[in-house]
């Protein structure tokens, strides 16, 4: 076996990957990178940009699918990691696939198991030939390797698969241990190709990797686009990164990306970022954000995130934000629930019914945010809606206004009237420890309740 | 004016009608069929039951799966869920907008009728027990009391279908000789008070009756019987066993009668249909759930394929319940019940629900709560068939030989234990919940050790990740 190096890899004689996908590039923003797109994957077709809702352990926190298709979404995740351990490859062998265990008619993403290493394992130990860990569970030694985790993930089933990647946390000062990661990442997308047991019904994804240093992720693509998978991902981010490097990191991989397919960033969700990522040119996103944040009594709107458990609820008889289309906030007379804010602040933390009602309307919030994206890039209008977006999310005060955004929009030729750089203080971190804590809480890492 | 115009007159002013459509033989049982309609609401056929709920909620489902895949024709309300802040403010139920504010603020589907009573079904034990005017109530923010015309208030301005009057219930406690002499004529006093001012026969009042014994109650009763009965609308019971002294008067006898007596068992409650109970509150409902309980029983026998399923355990009774931890269902794909019409059973199958139970999913939880409650309401139907045909006293015979007469024994764990309807018991309490995840080995671990030697890995790599290793 290779020993890990800083040599280029060299790129394999590979045969033309098959593709279980069609990709349909529909509009292109003419100011910004921004793309609207159809996507045709095995379980019927989604519209990009889109935001994937996360069913770790194949349930999307105590939704029925049914209550999940209410929502609108045609694709969501699964965790490999978790699904390895519950059920287990047996059972979902006997089973026949995550589809069929799950009862959802439409797609599934997995990811790979590779991000649970290090959101998760502090005892985890990596070598060329896979992920050294103890189980979470009972503390057995287990070993992942790509091999294993494309196996598991054809046992699964599912629409989109991910390479198993060697993910070092972003902002690790270790630019040679980053490098290795990311040569080892491309060695390992060889051997997940190679593993591949299902590519005419299951789209394997690569995982752009190198950090935060853009001539790494520069060569990552290269390599990695040569090996010509379905679709591709950029990934190792949200890890606790400043906003700026990671819309730096975006911009420059989407610049070197092939225009006909698919472009996925791993663990994005807030509001503000998908965005921005949606102007830089990336098409898919997933996070647990929107499920947790709910489960937190909080409610994402579009004039902001509102906690719903601060006793100025209590008394708040509107819907939990006016004019949403949700089954939540719809009024009785339209077929809605008419659930008020007072309601959701009487059961907030202490009936899980309240979690339930407000992730059914975070998880509208997201994808509904993604369809007026598309609508407004398929109509030529996205700059118009950027400014309209961060207008209503910070109560028409330009000065809330991110920094890292506006720099970020204006990579994309967007320019905010009245708006300057000041000096960045809401990403400065004064305390050192929380340097460790992703920015977003991208990856379901433990079972929470509500 | 004669009685029957006064009679015709008063059910056209009452929100809530009760018709007697069938009775069984009389000569066997008490068992009947009744119609308990209210205006705006489904109409309910009984013997029949009403959910619990928690907060407002019934624990699991909202509101649109109640809608869409439950059939049960009411939700019991407490009032004690509501009204946490009453200490220092007025709680925000009462500032709901509308006619109906508890099914406003509750998010309930119309068709759904509203119970309300002061107390959770079953109550946590009040450290200090009930005044002459007042009771001690537990909400999440600790114990209050609560007084009569407190609730009468409440009672009028949330406007349930029906409010279960106040009463002097020592809940989990015995009473002394002192106290039940007091506990009738307390319960008369604010069943007096609540009578006398109630506007328009709104809402409809179910007296209680006590859970101590007849003669200790005997002169409430007669009153009931004799002042009351026009002007209340049913009964509730806090123990069935006081069904049979109840005067048989028809003033009397037309009432629905409704359980609060927390029947254990299938049998329980057909127990009490067969002394006349009409309505039921069913706390095992909940609990099979929480324990991860599939309920699992046909009434008056299980189904022809589970007969035929059965056949291989002979003659014995078969379990009410199927445990759905059990590690025997991880890859089974037949439904929790066969030919089950619900959600669960028609769209899922047990080893999703037993990995969603292992996972510690909320989905579990909720999937088998559609199945139990579907159950319940198959159960209750067939009794109503069964009391049609009046073969009803025969059907329980039957039933109690194809079935044990419990419900089996919880193994797993439920979701976690919320503090605020479980009292503390004392300064040396275990914890209510497991920590999920704990630390492996002690802190002071180092972390290469406990990281699988080289040796190991190549054995683990044939093993696979899903393999996992004694070591």
């Amino acid at each position: 076996m290779a020993s890990a190096t800083s040599t280029p890899t060299p790129i394999p004689m590979l045969k033309p990957m098959p593709s279980a996908l069609t990709f349909e590039l529909i509009a292109r923003c003419s100011t910004t990178k921004a793309r609207a797109a159809n996507l045709t994957l095995p379980h019927g077709p989604v519209q990009l940009p889109l935001f994937m809702p996360v069913a770790t352990q194949a349930s999307l926190k105590g939704l029925t699918p049914h209550q999940l298709e209410a929502t609108g979404c045609r694709l969501c995740l699964n965790n490999t990691y978790h699904l390895g351990l519950k059920p287990g490859q047996e059972v979902l062998k006997a089973v026949g696939g995550a589809h069929k265990l799950q009862g959802w008619k439409h797609n599934i993403l997995t990811d790979s198991g590779g991000f649970q290493m290090v959101s998760l394992l502090k005892l985890a130990n990596i070598t060329e030939e896979g992920v050294r860990f103890l189980s979470p569970h009972d503390g057995t030694p287990m070993l992942l390797t790509p091999e294993h985790s494309i196996d598991l993930q054809n046992t699964i089933g599912s629409d989109i698969i991910m390479q198993l990647d060697d993910v070092v946390i972003t902002t690790s000062p270790d630019a040679a241990r980053m490098r290795e990661a990311m040569h080892r990442s491309i060695r390992w997308l060889d051997r997940c190709i190679t593993a591949h047991a299902n590519p005419t019904t299951q789209n394997l994804f690569c995982i752009i990797q190198g950090g935060l240093d853009l001539e790494m992720r520069a060569e990552c693509c290269k390599e990695m686009v040569a090996r010509d998978t379905p679709g591709i991902a950029i990934g190792g981010l949200s890890g606790g990164e400043a906003k700026d490097d990671y819309c730096r990191v975006v911009n420059t991989c989407t610049g070197l990306l092939p225009e006909m397919k698919p472009r996925y960033v791993m663990g994005i969700g807030y509001p503000e970022d998908l965005v921005v990522s949606v102007a830089l040119g990336a098409d898919m996103f997933d996070c647990v954000w929107p499920t947790r944040t709910a489960r937190f009594g909080n409610a994402i709107t579009a004039h902001g995130l509102l906690n719903i458990r601060h006793a100025r609820y209590a008394n708040d008889f509107g819907p939990v934000e006016e004019g949403c289309g949700c089954m939540c906030c719809r009024k009785k007379e339209d077929g809605g629930l008419g659930i008020t804010k007072a309601f959701v602040h009487h059961l907030a933390s202490k009936e899980t019914v309240g979690a339930h009602l407000l992730t059914i309307h975070n998880v509208w919030y997201q994808l509904a945010l993604m369809t007026s994206m598309r609508e407004a890039i398929i109509e030529d209008r996205f700059p118009a809606f950027i400014k309209k977006f961060f207008d209503d999310y910070h109560g028409a005060d330009k000065t809330k206004y991110p920094d890292w955004a506006i720099k970020a929009l204006k990579m994309t030729q967007i320019r905010f009237e009245n708006t300057s750089i000041r000096t960045p203080k809401r990403y400065q971190n004064s305390n050192p420890a929380r340097k460790t804590l992703p920015i977003a809480y991208c990856h379901d890492h433990m079972i929470e309740e509500a | 004016m004669s009685i029957s115009t006064t009679v015709q007159r008063s059910k056209e002013l009452k929100e809530l009608v009760f018709d007697i459509i069938k009775h069984a033989d009389a000569a066997l049982s008490s068992a009947r069929i009744g119609k308990l309609s209210v205006a705006g609401r489904k109409d309910l056929e009984t013997p029949n039951f009403f959910s619990l709920s928690s907060r407002g909620a019934v624990p699991h489902l909202t509101p649109d799966v109640i809608s869409a895949h439950t059939q049960f024709g009411g939700v019991y309300m407490a009032l004690e869920d509501f009204i946490e802040r009453a200490g220092n403010a007025t709680p925000p139920i009462m500032n709901c907008p509308g006619p109906f504010p508890l099914h406003t603020f509750a998010a309930l589907p119309p068709s759904l009728i509203t119970l309300l009573a002061p107390r959770r079904t079953p109550a946590v034990t009040a450290a200090v027990g009930n005044s002459n005017n007042a009771i001690s109530i537990f909400t999440s923010n600790g114990f209050q009391t609560l007084s009569n015309k407190a609730y009468i208030n409440y009672a009028e301005k949330l406007h349930p279908d029906i409010a279960v009057a106040l009463a002097d219930i020592p809940h989990g406690s015995v009473p002394g000789t002192k106290r039940v002499t007091k506990m009738a004529d307390r319960t008369q006093g604010w069943l007096t008070e609540l009578l006398s001012g109630r506007k328009e026969g709104k809402p409809a009042i179910f007296a209680p009756i006590l859970s101590i014994d007849f003669l200790d109650q005997s002169e409430y009763i007669n009153e009931l019987a004799d002042e009351f009965a026009d002007d209340i609308d049913g009964l509730a019971f806090y123990d069935s066993n006081l069904l049979p002294d109840i005067p048989e008067t028809t003033a009397l006898s037309r009432l629905p009668k409704l359980s609060l007596d927390e029947p254990s068992s299938p049998r329980h409650i057909l127990r009490q249909i067969s002394l006349g109970m009409d309505l039921f509150t069913i706390p095992f409902v909940g609990f099979a759930t929480d324990a991860g309980i599939a309920l699992d029983f046909q009434f008056p026998r299980p189904s022809q394929e589970e007969g035929i399923v059965s056949k291989g355990t002979g003659s014995a009774p078969l379990p009410l319940g199927i445990d759905m931890w059990s590690t025997s269902h991880s890859t089974s794909l037949t439904p929790l019940s066969i030919g089950c019409p619900c959600y669960a059973c028609r769209s899922h199958h047990r080893a999703f629900i037993q990995h969603l139970l292992s996972a510690k999913e909320m989905l579990g939880w909720a999937l088998i709560q559609i199945h139990n409650y579907t159950t319940m309401s198959t159960f209750f139907h067939s009794i109503r068939e069964s009391i049609r045909n009046k073969t009803f006293e025969s059907d329980c015979e039957e039933f109690a030989r194809a079935y044990e007469s419990e419900l089996p024994e919880k193994s797993g764990q439920g979701p976690r234990v919320r503090g605020y309807n479980f009292k503390s018991e004392g300064p040396v309490e275990q914890k209510k919940n497991k920590a999920p995840w704990l630390p492996l080995g002690g802190d002071d671990q180092v972390a290469q050790s406990v990281v699988p030697s080289d040796e190991l890995a190549g054995k683990l790599e044939e093993m696979g990740v899903t393999e996992q290793a004694d070591q």
